[in-house]
């Protein structure tokens, strides 16, 4: 066990960089330079695989008295649109509950790979996903905001905050970078910093164990702890992954519920 | 729980919204981009002037004042 750690040891780079979440291609040809389909490109299609299969399969013979799959497919729609977009969107959030769900199962299980054994990278550690997914819900907010205030006045509305005219020229410039700036890059850096942070984090503690194994066979209780460390941080990441996917639904809810307000 | 009809009282336009949906985000951007806005703005002003950030520093603590004032009109009661 130990002479095979050592030999694994030898391999192992240690401190992990940026280079680890730059998969290899895998496609068998050509795959000196390409970077067209890597493990996280697999993942990325078997996700959508996964949901489009499970809905459709648990949704096509409905039953008045669910089985355990329709069970699991309807909580799962059910606690979006009731805990979600119900709560915060009023009546109209049911309109919204289809993409609200869909958003939460994709960011769900695209972090859950960051956890899955052989996967263990999440694909929302690049940036490029949820920079993606924050451009949709910035540019759905607008939209609805256009449509529901009626073109520009949905601007006048987002960026002339109930105040005293004396006030205005401080406060619009304030509400202009905070709604229309950072609200898409806040959204795309928190969870792909969250899901970046916990794939470096577990490299760190597996390959540190290691990394000490290799450089003193007397540290080997360290590594232990080391890789004791590991699993406890698959928990914690457990966590990030479900409030990451949870966070980034709300505040989507959240950006619609702001462009669909009135004036209070 | 599709079922289940949505709750009977979902909170309509003139509830306010349930605690700690999104509030705590508007409120800390709020507070982040006055000191960044006018802190720049201040720091442009130092630029062209020649002054030693003086103008950054007074435009952070006016963003930050700003901020407040904003959060107090927007989520405030």
């Amino acid at each position: 066990m130990i002479e095979q750690s050592l030999v694994l040891a030898s391999e192992v780079p240690f401190p992990p960089s940026v280079e680890d979440f730059y998969l290899p291609s895998i496609v068998p040809w050509g795959a000196h330079d390409s970077y067209w389909f890597t493990k996280i490109t697999a993942l990325m299609w078997v996700s959508v695989a996964a949901i489009i299969i499970f809905f459709l399969v648990t949704y096509r013979k409905p039953q008045l008295v669910p089985t355990k799959k329709q069970w699991l497919a309807e909580s799962i729609y059910g606690f979006v649109r009731n805990n979600i977009a119900v709560d915060m969107l009023g009546k109209r959030g049911i309109n919204f509950a289809p993409y609200l769900t869909t958003l939460f199962v994709f960011i769900l299980l695209m972090n859950f790979w960051a956890i899955v054994p052989f996967a263990q990278i999440s694909p929302n550690s690049h940036i490029a996903f949820p920079a993606i997914l924050a451009v949709i819900s910035y540019v759905m907010f607008i939209y609805i905001g256009m449509k529901h205030h009626g073109g520009l006045k949905y601007f006048k509305h987002a960026l002339i905050p109930p105040a005293p005219w004396f006030i205005l020229p401080l406060l619009i410039p304030i509400e202009f970078f905070s709604t229309f700036l950072v609200r898409p890059f806040s959204l795309a850096v928190r969870l792909f910093a969250n899901m970046f942070a916990g794939h470096m984090l577990l490299l760190v503690f597996t390959l540190g164990g290691f990394a000490m194994l290799n450089a003193n066979i007397w540290f080997a209780p360290f590594s232990l702890v080391s890789w004791a460390m590991t699993i406890a941080l698959t928990f914690l990441e457990f966590l990030v992954i479900c409030l990451q996917a949870y966070v980034f639904t709300v505040l989507t809810a959240s950006y619609v519920q702001g462009a669909l307000a009135d004036e209070h | 729980m599709t079922g289940q009809e949505p709750p009977r009282n979902p909170s309509g336009d003139d509830d306010p919204p349930p605690p700690d949906t999104g509030m705590g985000m508007t409120a800390v951007a709020y507070l982040i981009s006055g000191m960044l806005v006018w802190g720049a703005i201040g720091w442009l002003v130092d630029h062209y002037v020649g002054t030693k950030g003086i103008f950054a520093g007074i435009g952070a603590v006016v963003g930050i004042a700003g901020g407040v004032y904003l959060i107090v009109r927007r989520l405030g009661a």
